[in-house]
This record gives structure tokens, sequence and C-alpha cells, in this order.
């Protein structure tokens, strides 16, 4: 099962990568719910052999949560925009793609310094593509100007955060997966709620808000 | 009796929830704070046992921070009753988020599991969120978005560091604080560093901390002046305990130099820069934002200098708590009575409104530091504990940063009081219940600042015992 | 003597199979399209036909339009003895024989885009300019999949490097060479110009890239050109089953099989990839390329990272 749970850790990263270097909200979100998906799976990779009743509440929660209403939450917040890409990107493709794989390879070089205690873990790559999709998502905050898509790279943070925390502990306290999914949950909703109101506001001065400034967040 | 501390609130906000009249909702919240706040006094008594199998304790550092909670609350729902006669927006949501920060930010006092404390301050930061956006106006909810994403960054920072130290604490196998106490000697020496570096980015970006400080100007120069008092006297010190609580493990372990270290970089950083950004602030709220800021640094200056300035920071979370009810209610009040806090918009308050003057000044003093407030004893404590480390060079910079905001701060406070008198937008008259709970504050800051109860003292001194500083 | 014998069995096998691979591709396309399609022999007869043409040549070209069909495909069969074919060992291999791989490639490319620009006509300049483009995006891609692939094997020679140490490197090292097999297939497409990278079957100049080097082309040269093209796809397809699907029974009869199941597969992956995307817009082929980077440079780290 090893090589599962490699592929997803690799996947995730990529994917994460792949939203870095691109600007279209809906495609980020997107390719944000296929990320969560893999992620939520990952559970059943880890403990493939011995499945117990909370894996598979943990992947079916983490799989309702972040793959299905998150996003469906965020398409709701963009409804109202029109325009759905970057107008001036703050750092073109080639730059972000770069970047990003320097990124990954700074995260797996700082790993590589960090031994994990308790015996030999699932997998040997779990670190640093946590590390790495960590860091991901802090350059995808970074690079952008529009509320949605700060949310969409705090996601993918926290998705970092899931992926460190569902496979490095045999025993895992309950607290902080349900902090973790709480966490989401009300801040995804709260952003979107707030996002929402921004629009509202928005909406309301249409006829004084100049329209370049339509795309941007503030 | 902890956990009705804690369910209390957070009933008593689904009650503000429902339909019911403003004059209602304000007289549930006085009468649930003062509840609260008999409650705590009794534990100044006696403290109640631990609760849930050990995951909710009170212990003398939490009991301070409940004592500070309780009067914020206090002061905060006898400022409200005057506040609100002239505010038309709906208080539910307000008030019931309030009450959703007293349960949240409670149970983050007096959580012994690291993991529960992380969740509480989680919560805290949710539930504060949506207070900062009151007026509903552009400028508010860019500030609340600010907050929000900063906060959310350094909560999920906060949260690596819990597992860093989950991974450090691998052989202790709980988060339990005793429990890591104990078997201190086992834990790993580089994940615990690891964790102890998460948690001060995380819980410092909380404090608001320097250099995660950018949303304290804009958050507390947009909320309503009594959740600047909320917010700045009671959840930066929340955050400022989960500092505490790893400063605990940091000295069974040996740790104590690495971590004090850090703190003092932080400390300084915090100290540094608000002084660069307030000579040309002309917003009073936004001013005291940056001297929250500065205060956060001496705090945590403090709990880098080990036992004496351990000592002189708890004192300080005292007092800075009681400063900013001071500072942020009469704001507060003079943005209601002119619609703004700029001082460009604001002058000849002392001419119209005596007593708003005169706490103005009171504010400016208590938040900078002067004798008889006592702000002035527990910043001398901490500076004291610099020397005393033989940090001149640090001391040095903190007297000239303090001098710095001093001069900032009076600039525009007196420049608010003295001049030619602007039109405010309501009636000239003062309010009562305004007025009274910032002269609560005064009065207690004040007293504390000539004379130290023997209780105070005992309790901080337990404190201080309790955390192994040296 | 065994030397030779091996070198001309590898030349046959190279040039019997390869126009069949083009030709099953083709059959695919052709499926997707509901046709019934050109025979899975359409390039032989082509071939043929062509091979037995005159060579018209424009009065603006000089020796180097003559010279560069010759060179592609000369270039191309050196190329094909470099590479293993499933269990026929590669005739020449020594250590860092993928350096020689790279830059005959290269040399091949050269000739065919001054043969272009010996025209000296807009669109073949047009076409030359966004094919040497391409081609240096994908030789960066190359490398860092050579590179990755070196230090999985411990060793710079393709035949060892595509041969018996991949069974093994699945199983320890199976996401590296997840990463590696999807960055050579982004650069098998760019290589040998399918879509989306470009359209094979477009006939519109102004959306030619790679079409664009055999436009003026005609009789035999076309025909050197046409077989050539296909012989890159056969070698590049042959570097990339082995790969994908490394199975060394030591039965070489059914190690062949085998090896010509994969090819089959893989043609039928490139025929479906191609009916059922689009083109990319020209500046998206830059980005496809530097996602096939980041995979390789990925697959990389990964490497590294398992030690």
């Amino acid at each position: 099962m090893t090589t599962w749970v490699d592929t997803s850790c690799i996947i995730t990263v990529f994917l994460a990568l792949i939203i870095l270097s691109n600007y279209r909200v809906t495609a980020m979100i997107r390719i944000f719910a296929l990320q969560s998906f893999v992620l939520s799976l990952l559970p059943f990779f880890l403990h493939a052999y011995s499945l117990s009743g909370r894996d598979i509440f943990i992947v079916i929660v983490t799989m309702v949560l972040k793959a299905a209403l998150a996003p469906s939450i965020l398409f709701w917040a963009i409804r109202h925009v029109s325009m759905r890409s970057e107008i001036k990107p703050i750092l073109g493709f080639g730059s972000s793609i770069i970047l990003g794989v320097i990124l990954i390879a700074g995260a797996f070089w700082v790993s590589s310094s960090l031994k994990l205690p308790g015996g030999k873990p699932a997998s040997d790559l779990i670190l640093p593509c946590s590390l790495s999709t960590v860091l991901l998502g802090f350059m995808i905050m970074v690079t952008r100007t529009r509320a949605v898509t700060q949310v969409l790279g705090y996601l993918i943070l926290e998705n970092g955060i899931f992926l460190f925390a569902v496979s490095l502990f045999d025993v895992m306290p309950v607290l902080i997966e349900m902090g973790i999914l709480l966490d989401i949950f009300v801040a995804v909703f709260i952003m979107a709620i707030v996002v929402n109101h921004i629009n509202e506001e928005f909406e309301k001065d249409l006829a004084s808000v100049s329209r370049s400034k339509m795309g941007e967040t503030f | 009796m902890l956990s009705i501390l804690i369910l209390m609130p957070f009933l008593s906000a689904l009650g503000v929830l429902l339909p019911v009249s403003k004059a209602f909702r304000l007289k549930l919240f006085l009468v649930i704070s003062l509840f609260y706040g008999l409650i705590v006094a009794s534990f100044w008594k006696h403290l109640p046992a631990g609760e849930y199998h050990g995951f909710i304790v009170l212990d003398p550092l939490g009991l301070i921070m409940l004592s500070i909670i309780g009067f914020l609350y206090l002061s905060v729902s006898i400022f409200m009753m005057g506040y609100f006669n002239h505010e038309q927006r709906s208080t539910r949501i307000f008030m019931a988020c309030l009450m959703l920060l007293l349960s949240t930010m409670t149970l983050a006092s007096v959580s012994y599991h690291l993991g529960l404390l992380w969740v509480a301050i989680e919560a805290t930061t949710l539930f504060s969120a949506p207070l900062i956006c009151f007026h509903r106006n552009q400028q508010s909810l860019q500030a609340t978005w600010r907050y929000l994403l900063i906060c959310s960054v350094g909560i999920a920072l906060a949260l690596m560091g819990t597992f860093f130290l989950a991974i450090a604490a691998h052989e202790v196998h709980t988060l339990l604080l005793p429990s890591l106490l104990k078997g201190a000697s086992s834990l790993s020496v580089d994940w615990l560093k690891l964790s102890i570096i998460f948690f001060v980015v995380g819980y410092g970006c909380k404090m608001g901390l320097a250099p995660t400080h950018s949303w304290k100007p804009e958050a507390y120069g947009q909320a309503p002046g009594m959740v600047g008092v909320i917010m700045a006297g009671a959840l930066a010190q929340c955050s400022f305990l989960g500092l505490l609580r790893i400063s605990q493990i940091c000295n069974k372990t040996g740790l104590a130099d690495f971590y004090s270290s850090i703190l003092i970089v932080s400390g300084l950083l915090s100290l540094v820069v608000p002084a660069l950004f307030i000579l040309g602030e002309k917003n009073i709220k936004r001013a005291f934002a940056y001297s929250s800021i500065e205060h956060m640094g001496l705090l945590v200056l403090g709990l880098g200098m080990g036992a004496v300035g351990l000592y002189g920071a708890l004192f300080h979370m005292i007092n800075n708590a009681l400063a900013k009810v001071i500072m942020f209610l009469t704001a507060g009040s003079v943005a209601q009575k002119y619609g703004s806090t700029r001082t460009d918009e604001v002058t000849g308050v002392i001419h119209i409104y005596p007593v708003t003057g005169v706490l103005l000044i009171a504010a400016f003093l208590a938040g900078i530091g002067i004798f008889p407030f006592a702000t002035f004893h527990s910043e001398l404590l901490i500076l004291n504990a610099a020397i005393i480390s033989r940090h001149f060079l640090l001391a040095a910079v903190g007297v000239s940063c303090l001098a710095v905001m001093f001069i900032g701060i009076g600039k525009i406070v007196l420049g608010m009081i003295h001049g030619k008198p602007k039109e405010p937008l309501i009636a000239k008259k003062e309010n009562f219940y305004m007025n009274m709970a910032i002269a609560m504050a005064v009065v207690l800051l004040a007293g504390i600042g000539l004379w130290m109860p023997g209780a105070l003292k005992h309790l901080i001194s337990d404190a201080v015992l309790l955390t192994g500083a040296v | 003597m065994f030397i030779v014998f091996s070198i001309l069995s590898h030349w046959l096998i190279v040039l019997a199979l390869s126009p069949l691979f083009a030709g099953i591709i083709a059959k695919i396309k052709a499926f997707f399209a509901g046709k019934k399609g050109p025979s899975y022999f359409q390039l032989y007869f082509d071939l043929r036909r062509l091979f037995m043409k005159n060579c018209v040549y424009s009065r603006s070209t000089t020796w180097v339009f003559r010279f560069a069909p010759i060179v592609n495909l000369a270039a191309v069969l050196v190329l094909s003895l470099i590479i293993p074919l499933g269990s026929f060992k590669a005739p020449v291999h020594f250590s860092g024989d993928i350096l020689l791989a790279a830059y005959v490639l290269g040399l091949a490319r050269f000739f065919m885009i001054i043969a272009a620009l010996d025209t000296s006509s807009s669109f073949e300049g047009m076409g030359a300019s966004r094919e040497a483009f391409f081609s240096c995006l994908s030789e960066m891609v190359l490398f860092m999949n050579f590179i990755t692939l070196a230090f999985l094997t411990h060793s710079i020679s393709l035949s060892t490097m595509i041969g018996a140490d991949i069974p093994m490197s699945w199983k320890m090292a199976g996401t590296v060479l997840l990463l590696v097999v999807g960055s050579l297939f982004i650069v098998l497409l760019t290589e040998n110009s399918r879509i989306p990278v470009d359209d094979p079957d477009t006939h519109l100049e102004l959306t030619m890239i790679h079409e664009v080097m055999l436009l003026d082309h005609s009789g035999v040269d076309l025909g050197f050109m046409l077989y050539a093209s296909a012989i890159k796809l056969f070698i590049f397809a042959g570097i990339l089953v082995p790969i994908v699907y490394p199975v060394q029974t030591g039965i070489p009869l059914l190690d062949t099989l085998i090896f010509l199941g994969g090819m089959l597969g893989l043609s039928i992956v490139i025929g479906v990839v191609e009916s059922t995307m689009a083109r990319l817009r020209l500046n998206r082929v830059r980005n496809l390329l530097l996602i096939a980077f980041a995979l390789a440079f990925f697959g990389f780290v990964v490497k590294m990272w398992k030690g």
C-alpha cells in the first residue's frame, strides 16, 4: 500500500503546484476539489489491512467537507463575480512553476534533517510532501489579490496540515482531527459569508467603483 | 464549576440570538457578566477541582486570565448599556459573538491539554471576526478579512507546532500538560525546538507580535471600542497564555535559553515596529492598536527574561488589560459622539464633554505607563529584569521605543482634547454608563498602582513558581 | 561480425515496424472520428510511391535543402542503434550515450530547421521558429528525465537505464517512475508533433509547426522525412514502453511479444490522446512543457529524498 500512499502524496503536491501557476478561479477550485478527494482517500490507503470505523468516518467526513462542501461554497461565493481570472497576475506561469519547484525542493531539503521518531511511518514521503503543500499553500495566498483565491490558498495550506496529521500518528488524538475539520468548515463558511458581503458591498457601490477595480478584492 | 463557567456564556449566546428586545439582551449580558465575575471571585478564595480527566484545570495562570476576562466583560457590559442608546444596528450577532467569545476564552484559560488549547484559540479567532465588521462598511470588511486571513494562517502554524510537539512527546503519548512536564526528559529536543518556533510564530500572530502584526491597526481601527477592549485586553493575552504553557515545558526540558532568545527577538521587534509607525498616525484607535502591539512585545520580552521578568510580565498582563479598557472604551465613546476617530475630525473634546476629556487623558497616561497607574510599575519591572540579565542595549532600545510611543499617542490625544470644539453628532450630554465603565477601570488601575493587594502578589508569585522559571 | 549482424537486424526491425506504428495511430484517430480510416499499411504505400518519384526543388533553395532529409534519416537511424528495443540489446552502447542520443536528435532537428529557413518562405520561417522554441524546452525536460533515470539506475547509458534495472525500481521508487513516465509522455508528444502540441493532419500553414518542415520537400526527400518522423516516433515509444512495462522473462520471443504489445498499447494511448484533446494555443504549449519539467524535477527531488 506504500505505493498508493506515495502516489497520493505526490499527486497532492503536484496539484498544489498546478494551482499555484493557474489564475483562473474555476479551474483552481476544481483542482482543489480533486486534491481534497485524493487526500481524503489517504486513511484508506494507510490502514488498508486494518480498517477501523474511525478511519471510514474520517474518510467520509473529509470527502464531504473538503471535496464537496468547500468547493461548492467557494463557487457560491463567486457566483456574482463576472471576472473569472486575474487581470494582472503577480507571477507569470513560468515563474510560478519555477518558484513552486524551488519551494518543493526546499521542503524536501528541510525534511531531510528531520527524523521521525517512533518506528517506521507508513510512507517516507509524507513529511516532505506535507511541508511542500503547506509552503505552496502559503505561496498561493501571497500571490493572489482576490478574496476567494486567498481562501483557496489557505485551504491548500490546511490540506498540507491534514496530510501531516493523518499520516503521522498511529494513535491520533481525536481533538486534532475534529479541530482540523471544524476549522476548515467554519473558516470556509465564514470566509464565504464575508466574501459574500464584500461582493454585496461592491454591488451597491457599482456606480462609484471604477471598472478596473472590479476584479480585485478591495 | 468550571464547565458551568464555559457553558453558561455559550447558552446565553443562544438566548441572545432569539428575537428579543435590545434592552433584554443588554440586561442578560450584564447579568451573565456579573455572574461570571462572582464565580471567578470565588475562585480567588479556593481553586476549583479539575474536570474531564484533567483536560480542564484551573491554575494560578488561568486564574489571572479569568479575572482579566471577567473584569473586562463586566466593564464592557456596563459600557454597552450607554453605547447602544444611540446605535441603530441590530445587536443580535454582536452580542452572541461576544458571549461565544467569552465561552471560548474561558475554555482557553482553563484547558490543560495543548490540543484543546489550540481548539479554543481557534474558536476565538472565528468568533471574534464578525465583531470587527459591526459597522458593515467597506473598510471594516477589509479589516475583518485581513484579520481572518492572517490569524487563520497563524492558527494553522500553531496547529503544526502542536503536531510537532505531539511528535516530540511520542513516548508520553498525550498532550496533557502534567504528563508532558512529568515526562519532560523523554521529549525529543529537535522536534521540540521546531514546535517552539512554530508556536511563537503562530500564537504570536494572534497576539499581534511583529512581523505578523499588520492586521492589528486595521482591525482595532475599524472595530467598535468594546470589541477593541476584548480583543486587545483578553484575546491577545489568551494567546500569550499559550506561550506561557510552552515556557512551562521549556523550563522543564532545559530549552529555556533557546526559548528566551526567540522571545527576546520577537519582543524587540514588536517594540521597535510600532514606534516606527505611530508618529504619522492620525487615528486614535489605530494608535491604540500600535500601543497594544508594543505592550504585547513587552509581555513577550518579560517572559524571555527569567523569573523576574515573568513576574513583571504577569503583572503587566493585568495592568495592560485594565489600561486597554480605559483606552478603547474612551476611544469608542469619542467615536460614537463624533462619528470618527481621526484627529482632524475630532478636536476640543474637553470643552463639550469634560468627563470624556479627562478620561481620554487618563487613557493616555494609563496606556503609556505614567505613575500612578500600575502600568508604570509593570513596565519598570520588565525593564529592570532586562538590566538584571545584562541586556543593556535591549533596555535602552525598549525605553526609547516607549518614549516614541509616548510622543505619538500624546500628540493624538492632546490634539483631540484641546483646540476648537467640533460639532458632535449626538447630544452634548455625558452618558453615565459609558463613563462609569471607564471610571471603574481607572480607579482600579490607579489603585493597584498605588497599593498592590497581597492576594494579587501571592497569585502572581504562585504563577511564576508554577512556570518553573529561574 | 556479430556487431554488423546486430546493427543490421536492429535497423531491419526499426525500418519495418515504424510505419506500421504510425498507421495504427491513424486508424485509431479515424475510429474516434467514426470513419473507416486509411489502411494500417498506408504509410508503406506512401513511402513506396514517394521513393519512385523525382524531387522538385525550388530555385531559392541551396545544397542545405537537398542535404537535410539525408541528414535527418541518417541521424535517426544512428539514434536507433543506441536505443534498446525490448529484449533486443542496443548494438551500440557505452557510458554516456544518452548525450550522443540527445545531440544526434538535435543535429537532425537543426538541419530540418535550416532547411526550412533555406526556402526563404515566411511560412517555413514561422514554423521553424516555433519548432526551435519547443525543442529547446523539450530537450530541457528530456535531460531532466535522463538525470533522474541515471540516478535511479546508477548509469548513464541508455541500455542500462531502460534495461534490466527498471523492474526493481518500480517497486522501490514507483512514484519517481510515475513522474518520469508522465514527463516523458509529454516529451514524446512534443518531439513527434502530436496533439496537443501540434496537429499532424493540419493543412493550414499558419497552424503548422512540424508539418511546415515537410512542406516544400517532394519525392524521395519527402519520403526520407516521413520515414524519419515515423522512426523517431517509434524510438521514443521504444524508450517509454520498457519503463512503463518492464518485463524480463528471459525468453527472447516472449520478451519481444510483450514489447510489441506494449508498443501497441502505447500507440492506442497516443491515438486516444490525439482524438480526445484539441491542440493547445501556442503559449499553452510552453506551459505544458513547463509542467513536464516540473514533473521531471519533482521526480528528481523525490529520488534524491529516497536516497
